[in-house]
């Protein structure tokens, strides 16, 4: 079958498809008169709420912060703060992927478009890198200085929070796409919120490849 | 002569191109309400992005690119569920209905060829059957016209092997 016979092959199809005016016209009259947002668009609503959510979260630690600068523990201050920082990064994030939602056009290239959608969503796997990264703060916040007098708590603490920070670090540097067929990887990132971060991971895989007339597999 | 509102060139531009996002959801999705939900998706992207029209671009360019992204990205949403369910288009069996026109067979090898393919590979061969030029489709896809000439050449010997081995199978019957 040569090149013409394979696109007339193709046209056969494509007028049935094309009677279909009516339908087209009923779309296009709802869709000019209504308010309706598109797929990516309703990505924004989960963002925003996160973002408003997480503003909430980082003002309270702030104020904690701040009331007890004078009297808290040097523990609690110290961790609180790095918490604290933590998800403002994280916030960042969620605000970076906001003005990517609100960039993308997908009048744009189509491997242009498709790579900003990718990004978006791989974009997630930093916020998961940030939330290990808080792991060794959850065991120092409440330690006072007569708890560590005792030298078998001292010892304790000290065992658990150099254990946390290494896993914490660990994780923060092994967290990312090449590590995605390792066993602990997969534990960790199993559930199905995760499945379009992992896929849009791969996809962007395959892009590259595209570009660079690759064949991909 | 009347000045046109937005909501006017809208609705003649979807009319008049409809072949277009009726064709790409076609090659994304095999099941009809999905198609139709397909194009609605397309046609809001259109009506959204109307403002942003580039006019260097070509009309046809520019619906190309939407309806494919939106297809694309939908395609996308849609495959770890199809994977599930294990209905995943390409395992379809062709039908090998003997009675079945020449044609109609050689339409549904091709469909599933196309269902087959990759997400980008399936808009190379959209563009490639829907005849448009090279150059044009290296603007909808956004690479070099050679390396748009390099895959539809894959994919066309891949496609014609296709086309042998069913010759074979059906001679050999």
């Amino acid at each position: 079958m040569d090149d013409k016979e394979l696109k007339a092959l193709w046209q056969t199809q494509a007028q049935k498809l094309e009677e279909n005016i009516l339908l087209t016209r009923k779309y296009a009259e709802e869709i000019s008169k209504m308010k309706v947002q598109s797929a990516l668009a309703s990505m924004k609503p989960l963002k925003i709420f996160t973002i408003i959510v997480g503003i909430i979260w980082v003002g309270f630690v702030d104020l904690l912060i701040i009331g007890s600068w004078q009297s808290g523990s040097a523990f609690f201050l110290v961790s609180a703060t790095i918490q604290v920082v933590l998800s403002k990064l994280a916030l960042g994030i969620y605000l970076y992927q906001l003005v990517l939602i609100s960039q993308i056009n997908l009048g744009t290239p189509v491997l242009e478009a498709q790579e900003k959608i990718a990004s978006l969503k791989a974009s997630t796997l930093w916020v998961a890198r940030l939330l290990f990264l808080q792991l060794p703060i959850w065991t120092t916040f409440y330690l006072n200085a007569q708890m560590l007098k005792q030298p078998l708590s001292l010892f304790i603490n000290l065992l658990i929070t150099v254990l946390f920070t290494w896993a914490a670090l660990w994780l923060f540097f092994n967290i990312k796409y090449e590590n995605r067929d390792k066993k602990w990887f997969r534990m960790i990132f199993e559930g199905k919120e995760w499945t379009p971060m992992l896929q849009s991971m791969e996809f962007l895989d395959e892009i590259r490849y595209f570009q660079k007339d690759e064949e991909y597999v | 002569m009347p000045i046109e509102t937005p909501s006017q060139v809208f609705q003649e531009l979807v009319e008049q191109h409809r072949g277009i996002l009726f064709k790409v959801a076609k090659a994304y999705c095999s099941h009809e309400e999905e198609q139709q939900d397909l194009v609605q998706e397309m046609m809001i992207q259109i009506w959204q992005s109307l403002q942003r029209y580039d006019p260097r671009y070509k009309i046809s360019t520019w619906l190309y690119r939407i309806a494919l992204n939106v297809a694309i990205s939908h395609f996308r949403k849609n495959k770890v569920h199809q994977r599930k369910q294990g209905t995943l288009q390409g395992q379809t069996p062709l039908s090998e209905d003997s009675d079945q026109p020449e044609k109609e067979q050689q339409l549904r090898l091709l469909e599933q060829f196309i269902e087959e393919l990759k997400e980008l590979d399936k808009a190379l061969m959209v563009l490639y059957l829907e005849d448009r030029s090279y150059a044009e489709i290296a603007e909808i896809i956004g690479i070099s016209v050679s390396n748009v000439a390099t895959k539809i050449g894959r994919i066309k010997d891949k496609l014609k092997q296709r086309f042998s081995q069913q010759k074979i199978s059906q001679n050999g019957r």
